[in-house]
């Protein structure tokens, strides 16, 4: 007896017909043919226009995240519009420029700047920070077209939500200065880059400009160039093999040229080394700077070295079952792949440790993020697991890094006391076109009562020199003494927040000189301090 | 388990999330946003509409002030108005005395601003003494009293130990040294100003010179930082000068010697008597005609003399007839 025969008998349910076993059987109904597009890990239109429809709504979100934060325009904002509006006059009408903004600026004056007083000039402030939004908004769909050229969707739409999320995504995105412009044009270049992998090898150079644009238009972006260097050759090696370390010289190239073109025939060097490559150096210890980095970005970034851990073990990127049938790149280009990605997050931060300056760290942790953030999409799809089967851990961390988001993006926005009531109060006590003013942040006030005043009719507490009726030159805090005992000066704001150092002296100046009345004491949101304003009597 | 409880969560989180953001499409309105685009449009005026009220305006005034003193007011204009209706004009300015250690009267200030005028203070410190004030203790009443003044947001004039050149008041030359007087003052500024009291025009009222002549004002003066008035407080009495350069200038020009702040005269009145016409006469033509002085306060009330004008039908006719004069009187401004 066989098992079979041991086991328990299976009886039909009817009685077995009798069939003619010569013949062949045909069966009642056929099963179709299962196509491998249905798991297909090339895609297909419909799985296109889905993720765009995410994309579309990661981005509405963004926006939103990016126009809930609101406040008057701080000071570097105020500073660089007033700028563009003085290169436009220069430009324009051949009004001369009094002061040598490519000096002392850390982009170049004559691109965003110019662009942004432009859309200021029609639409106002909202205007030029809507400017922001949209180049933040393209450069995370560049991070997703980029995540989806060397991954696929999935991974893509991932870290495009990440990206979103992030609280220098939601700041820069409301804020009309250099670094949106350069993080878009630095995204731009990185997906030149990667979408050119299997073109021909000159097929790179269009990044070059962008990436030389990019740089002109924040210094700083110049750090990430080795990275787009190392991507050109990293990107294409799976399909030229040694022959894209050409395909970099050639990005090389296109780059070098024109920025030491640049650097040799105008002036912009000393505002470089100003800036950014000489930058004095500050008094934060690097225990301060890391803790600031993690909060601004550490979950991301976290996110993305486990991805590069997970992608450098495993290279397989869809559970799709003809996925596993297709070459997968090799596990050290893999493992170079995702140290290149992650370490240029590391790039700002260790920068900055070097300059001792926590100064906008905030912003620029989100430039290292925009390269970490292809790998930060895979690490949360490899969180999510193959079939949707852990979605948990991903949505805590996606939340979690919203919640930092939305927190740290609106603590720094209100972290500059609001100065609209100061303006409105100023207007009314300014004479058209004469006197001289002395501010704390003189940029926000010269911004906005542009139209009645010159940016050279306000003085910092940072520096002048002042002469005297008798020729004499005065400068330092006897300079602020001088002027204010002389009466010099028609109105005097203090905030006590950009030179707090200085508030005692130009307070007792005041008080000494006789020739000035408090105006008002302002007190910012939450009470934190107040805005008080001297007028001469 | 955890998966059904940190779906939902996360969903809702990012709903909620959306909504708020979404909620501010809708636009609030940057002001200062709105300001840039158009730096002199509407948005300014509602900026401004929220400041605190600016007294530059009242310092230098291009009319006289016409300011009185009476019983029963600010608490009730009732006297005001009928000293305005015996008169025939309605006062800019009225008179009020504070004793140290009273809180401010924001009613009455507010009562004379709502009137068109401005709330004219004499805070009399008789206790405890101005090394106390100068030395910080009385700090919290000062405080208090600034933050009542600031919170009222109407122009106050306030002039803190008047007569300080007299022997008569404690905080006078008796009791007190000008360094003392000084220190206090500039104290009670000092703390003014930090509590954000900027709706205050400060005073600075000696007496007359006259029957004090040794004493010296320079001493005395807090400086012009500290000061925007310098008040006058002279009586036309039967026995004293009987014109206005007589009675106001020696100390005027004294006076001249070390500021050059417009002049008050902030306390007078003229004696019942025969001369009281002419003595009326004297002070209103002689606040017409000098510029540096802004105007006059009338003590219109009976305390050792009847100095109400109505009691002499001679004096308040010519009274009523020099008030009427375009240059007295003005309406204060309203922000």
């Amino acid at each position: 007896m066989t098992p079979a025969e041991r086991g328990p008998q299976v009886i039909p349910p009817v009685p077995a017909q009798l069939v003619d076993q010569s013949a062949p059987v045909a069966p009642a109904y056929r099963v179709p043919t299962v196509p491998e597009a249905a798991w297909s890990s090339v895609g297909g239109p419909r799985r296109t226009w889905v993720s765009r429809a995410i994309l579309l709504s990661v981005l509405l979100f963004q926006a939103a995240l990016s126009l809930r934060l609101h406040n008057s325009a701080f000071q570097d904002e105020a500073l660089y519009l007033s700028a563009g509006h003085v290169q436009i006059h220069h430009l324009l009408y051949g009004t001369p420029m009094d002061k040598g903004y490519a000096s002392y600026f850390s982009g170049s004056p004559l691109l965003y700047p110019v662009l942004a007083a432009a859309v200021d000039a029609v639409f106002g402030l909202a205007g030029a920070r809507l400017l922001s939004l949209f180049f933040m908004l393209g450069a995370n769909t560049l991070v997703y077209a980029m995540t989806r050229r060397i991954f696929s969707e999935r991974p893509a739409l991932a870290a495009s939500a990440l990206y979103a999320v992030l609280p220098s995504t939601m700041m820069l995105g409301n804020f009309a200065t250099y670094d949106s412009a350069a993080i878009f044009l630095l995204a731009l270049a990185a997906w030149i880059v990667v979408r050119t992998d299997r073109a021909p090898l000159v097929a790179v150079l269009p990044a070059a400009p962008v990436a030389v644009l990019a740089v002109g238009t924040k210094y700083a972006a110049g750090l990430f160039l080795p990275t787009l260097f190392a991507l050109a050759v990293l990107i294409a090696w799976p399909h030229r093999g040694r022959s894209s370390l050409v395909r970099a010289g050639w990005l090389l190239i296109g780059v070098a040229v024109p920025i030491i073109a640049v650097l040799c025939y105008s002036d912009v060097l000393a505002g470089v080394r100003k800036t950014t490559t000489a930058r004095q150096h500050g008094q934060d210890g690097p225990v301060e700077l890391l803790w600031l980095s993690a909060v601004w970005g550490g979950l991301m970034f976290l996110t993305a070295c486990f991805g590069a851990i997970a992608y450098a073990r495993r290279g397989r990127m869809s559970e799709a079952p003809q996925a596993a049938r297709l070459g997968a790149p090799g596990g050290v280009w893999r493992t170079l792949l995702g140290l290149l990605l992650c370490g240029t997050a590391l790039l700002a931060p260790l920068y900055q440790i070097h300059l001792a300056a926590a100064i906008s760290l905030n912003k620029h942790v989100g430039f290292g993020l925009l390269f970490a953030a292809p790998m930060a999409g895979v690490g949360l799809t490899r969180l999510v697991g193959a079939h949707f089967r852990f979605p948990q851990l991903a949505c805590v961390l996606w939340v979690a890094t919203l919640c930092v988001g939305l927190t740290k993006s609106a603590e720094w926005f209100s972290s500059r006391p609001d100065m609209s009531q100061v303006n409105a109060l100023l207007r009314q006590h300014v004479t058209p076109g004469a006197g001289h003013y002395l501010a704390e942040t003189p940029d926000v006030p010269a911004y906005y009562l542009r139209d009645i005043t010159k940016p050279t009719q306000w003085s910092s507490l940072y520096y002048i020199a002042y002469k005297d009726a008798h020729g004499t030159v005065h400068q330092g805090r006897d300079g602020y003494r001088k002027a204010l005992a002389d009466g010099w000066f028609d109105l005097v704001v203090l905030d006590g927040v950009a030179k707090p150092d200085m508030n005692p002296v130009i307070t007792e100046a005041v008080r000494r000189s006789g020739h000035y009345r408090l105006l008002a004491t302002l007190p910012y949101a939450g009470n934190s301090g107040s805005f008080r304003i001297w007028v001469k009597q | 388990m955890i998966r059904k409880t940190l779906l939902p969560l996360a969903l809702v989180l990012m709903a909620l999330t959306g909504v708020s953001g979404c909620g501010l499409f809708g636009g609030d309105g940057d002001p200062a946003a709105d300001a840039a685009r158009e730096p002199s449009a509407d948005s300014s005026a509602r900026a401004a509409q929220q400041l605190p009220y600016d007294v530059k305006p009242l310092l230098h005034p291009a009319k006289k002030y016409f300011g009185v003193a009476v019983d029963g007011a600010p608490s009730s204009m009732k006297p005001v108005d009928a000293f305005a209706k015996t008169v025939g004009k309605q006062p800019n300015m009225v008179g009020s005395y504070s004793s140290w250690g009273d809180g401010f009267n924001a009613e009455g200030a507010q009562n004379v601003f709502e009137d068109g005028g401005l709330l004219y203070v004499s805070w009399e410190p008789f206790k405890p003494g101005l090394d106390k004030i100068a030395d910080g203790s009385q700090d919290s009443y000062i405080k208090k009293f600034a933050a009542s003044v600031r919170k009222t947001d109407v122009p106050v004039a306030i002039s803190f130990g008047h007569e300080m050149n007299g022997h008569w008041y404690p905080w006078g030359t008796k009791d007190t040294t000008p360094r003392t007087f000084v220190k206090a003052w500039r104290h009670i500024h000092d703390l003014f100003q930090e509590e954000g009291a900027t709706n205050v025009v400060w005073v600075w009222s000696p007496n007359v010179v006259n029957p004090v002549p040794t004493v010296q004002l320079k001493p005395y003066w807090p400086g012009d930082a500290y000061v925007d008035w310098v008040g006058i407080v002279g009586y036309w009495t039967t026995t004293g000068a009987h014109t206005f350069d007589t009675l106001y200038g020696p100390t005027r020009r004294q006076v001249a010697t070390f500021t050059d702040k417009p002049v008050l005269i902030s306390e007078t009145a003229a004696e019942p008597g025969e001369r009281r016409r002419a003595d009326v006469r004297g002070l209103l033509g002689g606040v017409e005609e000098n510029e540096d002085v802004i105007g006059f306060l009338w003590f219109n009330i009976p305390k050792r003399a009847d100095w109400r004008i109505q009691s002499s039908p001679l004096a308040l006719a010519e009274f009523k007839r020099l008030i009427a004069d375009d240059a007295f009187g003005f309406e204060v401004p309203r922000s």
